[in-house]
């Protein structure tokens, strides 16, 4: 366990070296980088991702996963369309929207959860689904006429300061996201059906439930990221957010949190979210194009899980050595010496 | 009494050969596929005219062959996000290549095809085989770097029938038989793949490591090499789509295929593969694939708006998933049953010996 700790801590720490590190490689790039503008707009655009992030922590600390995050986005983004194109106001389209995260997300919770099926299958299918409504719903219509109260969500600043809106929402979010994840009963209880999902059965945790309350969690992230994505794009089209599952389990994984459930902090997935946002500005900046920000991406999630898997065995190989070693000082205790004789001379 | 079992068996599933035939796992699919097919033909008789028949093989064909390749990763109980990606990268490769050489063989362009998606495959493979990531991140990753790859390569041109050498196009558009090449070729193709997931040694491997990795390691299976070579094989097969791609459509771009992997999963999910690996046979991914290819040309006919056939397939996929977790449920809640009732005849037959 301490081990453990230390580990992880040593992770975070590399991530914020690197973080540093992605600084200085941004303001050789361009002088624009480390001006209060650009920090502010590379953290507005990442927003959405960032939010749904949070709820993707909890989803694969339980050992599951949710590929249909982007299509949930996107159907709150058509919902909320064609709200406004029906004359529903915006401030009633927000909450409508919400539900419907809600209520995508309950579907994919009760049939994991409930109907005891593979998440990866289920949301596989309700991507296809959710986004089949969203082109449904909304066809090849793009809507932009929002209010711009609304657009300053995504957009706009605190006044006087370079701290962008959704920034305040996702800061709120992730101190409760954090408190219940590592301070109270139930974000233990995730852990436990990470490790092993028996035991926490048998321990009398309920295990159906805590799964339909992770993915009703992410329903309800991706629709607020859904409220801000339209905000800051200022437009809503049915193909909004696809992709989102990419740099979302990215940051995820770069975070540290196992992807086989179980281990992980939100302290790491916030720096691995403020490493993905600067590695895509700077690339932007450099004049990279968005489809060759994609592969760094996919880079980044491979490389990655490649490094975590290189330390998993070398730790595995390490235990066997030292597994091996007190084998070995074992038959000496026999004879009369012990270890610690042995140690201390 | 063992024979009592056995008569009681054979009175549920009537032996012979009509009972033979309907305990094979495909029929409920080819049931289901005339059932589409009967409603489509009822509302517009349109849909039994040649061209169409001969448009809704040709499409069905691509996806059965990339349907192959995932039914086997399928079964080994991995997944693969990446095949529409490497369909995309092989197709524009090959086109770009054949470009400027009019003159060159066609047999060239396969192997370059086959040669691109095997090495993209063997990519995958590393990643999953050898560092040992897990197959739905890796897959994941690999599809992002694979399709901006491709998207890097075009450079955002497209490449249209009128710069492509004729022989290519001829690939796609001969017939034997009376029907098109590629559809004997994917009837081909799921023959050989069907003989060996259900008769080689490798495919027994691959369900035994489907249906319990530890086991099978533990019967001398190697699993890095098993999983490995689906992986490649996954690769060779998008490819080769890749290169028939082309041939097919006549224009290529770097974001052709985006659904692919969509279509290939739902396909091998609703030909009774189980996600969990270990069950299912690439014949039903096959029959998979022609539901959805007569799914979609249904729902043109019908005039259904285009935009909601992405939440048909959804439909399709979780339904299906739903249906077989039902079935496996009620075959495990019987077997329970029955071992509960052989236990308790057993405790009768003991307590009647102590008597």
């Amino acid at each position: 366990m301490k081990r453990a700790f230390r580990y992880l801590a040593r992770w975070e720490v590399l991530l914020l070296v690197f973080l540093i590190g992605m600084f200085v490689y941004g303001r050789s790039v361009s002088p624009y980088f480390l001006t209060s503008s650009n920090i502010s707009i590379a953290v507005a655009g990442f927003m959405p991702v960032a939010i749904v992030a949070l709820a993707m922590t909890l989803i694969i600390v339980t050992g599951e996963i949710d590929i249909s995050v982007g299509s949930i986005t996107g159907l709150c983004v058509a919902f909320m369309a064609v709200c406004l194109e029906h004359g529903v106001p915006i401030g009633a389209a927000m909450p409508l929207g919400v539900i419907v995260g809600a209520l995508a997300g309950l579907v994919n919770g009760l049939l994991v959860g409930y109907g005891g099926l593979p998440s990866l299958v289920v949301t596989i299918g309700t991507l296809a689904l959710y986004r089949g409504v969203a082109q449904g719903i909304l066809k090849e219509r793009g809507i932009s006429h929002f209010p711009e109260w609304y657009q300053s969500i995504g957009f706009g600043t605190v006044p006087g300061t370079p701290v962008p809106w959704s920034s305040i929402i996702f800061v709120v979010l992730l101190l409760g996201f954090s408190t219940f994840l590592h301070a109270t009963r139930g974000g233990r209880v995730l852990y436990a059906i990470g490790n092993n999902r028996e035991a926490a059965r048998f321990s009398g945790i309920d295990v159906r439930r805590a799964l339909l309350g992770v993915f009703v969690t992410s329903g309800v992230m991706c629709s607020v990221a859904a409220v801000v994505l339209t905000a800051y794009l200022a437009s809503a089209r049915s193909d909004a957010a696809a992709g989102l599952e990419l740099p979302v389990i990215t940051a995820v994984v770069l975070g540290g949190v196992d992807i086989f459930g179980g281990s992980g902090t939100m302290g790491g997935v916030v720096i691995a979210l403020f490493v993905l946002a600067f590695v895509q500005n700077s690339l932007g900046l450099a004049g990279v194009t968005p489809e060759e920000q994609q592969i760094a991406t996919g880079a980044v999630l491979i490389l990655t899980l490649v490094v975590f898997g290189a330390v998993r065995l070398m730790r595995a190989e390490a235990a066997a050595l030292r597994r091996a070693w007190r084998r070995r000082t074992r038959g000496l205790i026999v004879g009369g010496v012990t270890r610690e004789k042995l140690r201390g001379g | 009494m063992a024979g009592a079992g056995g008569t009681a068996k054979r009175s549920r599933h009537p032996s012979g050969i009509v009972g033979r035939i309907l305990r094979v796992r495909e029929l409920g699919l080819v049931l289901v596929l005339l059932l589409i097919a009967g409603i489509v033909t009822a509302r517009t008789p349109r849909f039994l005219d040649g061209p169409n028949l001969e448009q809704v093989a040709l499409s069905a064909t691509l996806v059965c062959i990339v349907a192959l390749g995932e039914a086997f990763v399928i079964i080994a109980r991995q997944i693969d996000l990446s095949v529409g990606a490497i369909v995309a990268v092989s197709a524009f490769l090959t086109a770009a290549w054949l470009e400027h050489r009019h003159d060159e063989r066609i047999v060239v362009v396969f192997l370059i095809g086959c040669g691109v998606g095997t090495a993209l495959g063997i990519g995958n493979a590393l990643l999953v085989a050898v560092a040992r990531i897990p197959a739905i991140v890796a897959t994941l990753g690999t599809l992002a770097i694979y399709r901006g790859a491709a998207i890097v390569i075009a450079g955002g041109r497209q490449i249209s029938a009128t710069v492509l050498p004729e022989s290519y196009q001829a690939v796609a558009q001969a017939h034997v038989a009376g029907a098109p090449l590629l559809v004997w070729l994917a009837i081909l193709l799921t023959v050989f793949f069907g003989w060996g997931a259900r008769s080689t040694r490798f495919g027994r491997n691959l369900y035994a490591l489907g249906s319990s990795p530890l086991s099978a390691r533990f019967a001398g299976i190697n699993e890095a090499r098993h999983i490995a070579l689906v992986f490649i094989l996954s690769g060779l097969l998008c490819g080769l789509v890749g290169v028939l791609w082309g041939a097919r459509f006549g224009t290529v771009d770097a974001v052709i295929a985006r659904d692919l992997h969509l279509q290939a999963i739902s396909a091998v999910v609703v030909g009774g593969v189980s996600i969990f690996g270990g069950s299912g046979s690439v014949y039903g991914a096959a029959l998979g694939a022609v539901i959805f290819a007569v799914l979609q040309n249904g729902v043109q006919l019908l005039g259904v708006d285009q935009f909601w056939l992405e939440a048909v397939i959804g439909l399709a996929i979780l339904g299906t998933v739903v249906f077989y977790s039902l079935l496996t449920r009620r075959a495990e809640r019987a077997e329970r049953e029955s071992r509960r009732q052989a236990s308790r005849a057993r405790a009768g037959t003991r307590s009647a010996v102590d008597r």
